[in-house]
């Protein structure tokens, strides 16, 4: 009985795909609809929904309408990974985007490169991804933690020189390398480092860290927890007094619209690098931010939102200057592609297929994001290091 | 005369065949359709279905509830990718694969056997935990984001040789992989040794007393689904080309749990039966819906409440009853034939 249906089903598919392929560009949605990283999820489905209405009301790409097809990867690659095959070889998709787990961008890129597809991440940090494990189909829209340590170490460089400086992060693989790529960018620049320690995911008292923290008398602390992590750690920071005369920095997750709230005063003069701030004051950002919380029912968009609305005007201008929706075509036209986002021009590296994009400088003031400085694009992207192509 | 062990087998080896003809004809049948996402989809069902007849062989016969047998799935899975990134040879990967978990499983066993109930669940659940977690910390083995860059293996047969990169040939591969540790289980099972496996879950205080050890066929049991398990995990790698910590989590013993309990625990086919089902319903609900967690929670539910014996236990009573009918018929003709 099952046999049937599963043939019954895989026949029909095969034979609908072609008449519709014919139709619509089908891009491929692969994100974490359910789980710890729904939030993020959201804010892609929301970016994306809303940049393929645009490009539908305004004709298309190559004059067909862009359908997007959504799968959930639960932010485990192994299901992921089924996921991913599931949009190449059912749903015959053109393009996949979506995904944020580093470790699921890694593992679908290779799976990409086997059914010759092209994809790209809007979300995940990694440098690698662009970097060691580079992949000739995959494609990076949004900063890499490289990107954003620059930022940062440039205004330290500016704001706080010869700082001391004392590194706090989560005890897994992300937090050491973010705090491996802030340290090297902050030497430097000249600041010194005075310790580091690393606290377990969900630590509820990072009190035992405050010793070392002020024997080492550091007057920057620089740290890449997230989510309740980062609630607990700075109210703490607060409580205990360790908080005064230190200026706190961190990774771009760290405090974000989801948790400032939660944090409260003890946010305020965090600053952090990232590649977008609802602040940005261009003519196109402001008609972005509109329609984005018309779209989300109010929500503002932050950097994974608009990134992802991002990607699909990045596949528009490549798909039209290729003429086709063709791979290898279309990954000619992709390598130093230059294209408007509402967060400025973006250039895709075409060394190492890393997008290179203005980066900004917030700090917290008043309970909400100030951008304090920005650092160009070119200054910010840092070596190519990709080796296979 | 058969004795209740040996209809109950029968009626499983029934629904084996049933199971292996369905797939050897949905193989060829979407082979020839030209499918490859359905074809690797029932790949995955049937390796995950190891797991799920290893976690049968502890909860359904020896009476253990393990909630970390993905431990040595992941075992496995992780030394299959390290030796295929070397040397890409199959029959090496499968060999260390089994043979981690089999060094794995005693040490694993030594702990948790020293325990009952509910402390050895809760001793296997956190062995698997710890390991993961390890991993996940580990930069030489890829750390959170996993190991990518297994190559695409050939797997020699001596008379023919195979490609795990063909969706077809790898799925018969592995569905005669099944086959013979379904046939090997069976025959351990139906054996003295088997019995004693069995009457530990019976009633273990009574097995000392008619004169056999408790600790030995338990511990022999443990090691046995760890290898199984572990061997089962080295075909991970093989078929989706990349190994994460995930695959030792939680959610990967739980779900291969829910696959006995849906099946029905104690049949060891049933563990088969409900590996396929819950990854095609997954699949299907889960391109359809975002909430699909919550559908296979409540299909859960309603197995345990409704079919205590698993799908399973539906047919399994009418094809025991008929065995015994036949049974009886042949024995009858045999006394008629020599008086």
């Amino acid at each position: 009985m099952k046999t049937k249906f599963w043939v019954a089903l895989a026949t029909t598919t095969a034979l609908a795909m072609p008449a519709l392929a014919q139709d619509a560009i089908r891009i491929g949605v692969l994100t974490p609809l359910s789980g710890t990283y729904a939030g993020i999820g959201q804010q892609v489905r929301w970016g994306l929904e809303l940049a393929a209405q645009e490009i539908n009301t305004s004709g298309g790409i190559l004059g067909r309408p862009v359908t997007l097809i959504y799968e959930d990867s639960q932010a485990n690659p192994a299901v992921a990974m089924q996921r991913a095959e599931r949009l190449f070889d059912v749903e015959n998709v053109d393009f996949l985007t979506g995904t944020v787990s580093s470790g699921v961008t890694l593992a679908v890129g290779e799976l990409a490169e086997r059914s010759g597809r092209l994809m790209a991440t809007t979300v995940s940090f990694a440098d690698s991804i662009t970097g060691a494990r580079c992949s000739p189909n995959v494609f990076r829209v949004n900063a890499r933690a490289g990107q954003q340590s620059v930022a940062l170490a440039s205004w330290l460089a500016a704001e706080r020189p010869d700082a001391r400086v004392f590194y706090l992060g989560p005890d897994y693989e992300m937090g050491r390398s973010t705090v491996a790529a802030f340290r090297s960018n902050a030497e430097g620049v000249g600041a010194t480092s005075v310790g580091e320690t690393f606290a377990p995911l969900d630590s509820a008292d990072y009190s035992q860290y405050f010793g070392a923290l002020r024997s080492a008398r550091p007057d920057v602390l620089y740290t890449s927890v997230a989510g309740n992590d980062t609630v607990r750690l700075f109210t703490q920071l607060e409580d205990f007094g360790v908080r005064a005369n230190l200026t706190v920095l961190g990774a771009s997750g760290t405090v974000t619209s989801q948790n400032i709230a939660a944090i409260g005063a003890a946010a305020e003069g965090f600053v952090t690098g990232v590649g977008y701030s609802t602040l940005i004051d261009t003519p196109e950002h402001t008609a972005f931010l509109e329609s984005f919380r018309a779209a989300s029912g109010g929500a503002d968009p932050d950097l994974y939102g608009a990134d992802s609305y991002g990607v699909l005007f990045a596949y528009q201008a490549a798909a039209q200057m290729a003429g086709t929706t063709d791979t290898d075509a279309l990954r000619e036209a992709f390598r130093g592609l230059t294209w408007n986002t509402p967060q400025g021009v973006k250039t895709i590296r075409a060394g190492d297929h890393q997008a290179m994009q203005q980066m900004y400088v917030v700090r917290v003031e008043g309970g909400e994001f100030r951008i304090v400085g920005n650092v160009s694009a070119a200054d910010a992207i840092g070596d190519d290091l990709c080796e296979r192509f | 005369m058969l004795d209740r062990l040996d209809i109950s087998l029968r009626a499983n080896h029934v629904l084996f065949v049933i199971l292996f003809t369905a797939a050897f004809v949905f193989g060829v049948m979407a082979s020839m359709t030209g499918d490859r996402f359905y074809l690797r989809l029932a790949t995955e069902a049937l390796i995950l279905s190891g797991l799920a007849l290893s976690i049968d062989i502890l909860l359904g016969f020896t009476g253990l509830l393990s909630l970390g047998q993905a431990l040595f799935f992941g075992v496995g899975a992780y030394v299959s990718a390290l030796v295929l990134r070397e040397v890409p040879s199959f029959w090496l990967a499968l060999g260390a694969a089994s043979g981690a978990s089999l060094v794995a499983g005693v040490v694993g066993g030594l702990i948790a056997n020293r325990v009952r109930g509910v402390y050895f669940a809760l001793i296997t659940f956190g062995m698997a935990q710890i390991v993961a977690k390890i991993i996940y910390n580990t930069r030489s083995l890829g750390a959170s984001d996993g190991l990518i860059g297994i190559p695409v293996v050939e797997i020699p047969l001596g008379f023919v040789t195979l490609s795990a990169g063909n969706p077809l040939e790898f799925f018969l591969v592995v569905l005669g992989g099944i086959t013979l540790i379904y046939a090997g289980m069976s025959y351990v099972l139906s054996s003295p040794f088997g019995r004693v496996m069995i009457a530990l879950k019976a009633n273990e205080k009574r097995v000392p007393y008619l004169g056999y050890s408790t600790w030995a066929p338990r511990m022999v049991a443990y090691v046995l689904a760890a290898v199984i398990a572990g061997t089962v995990g080295g075909l991970y790698p093989m078929l989706r080309g990349f190994v994460s910590p995930e695959l030792m989590f939680f959610s990967a013993s739980g779900d291969a749990l829910i696959m006995v309990i849906i099946g029905g625990s104690g049949t060891l086919v049933g563990a088969i039966w409900g590996a396929i089902l819950l990854v095609a319903f997954k699949s299907v609900v889960g391109s359809w819906t975002e909430h699909h967690l919550i559908i296979v929670g409540l299909m859960f539910m309603a197995a345990v409440l409704f079919m205590k014996r698993g799908l399973i236990g539906l047919v399994k009573p009418m094809i025991e009853r008929r065995l015994v009918r036949i049974e009886a018929a042949r024995e009858m003709r045999k006394e008629g034939k020599a008086p």
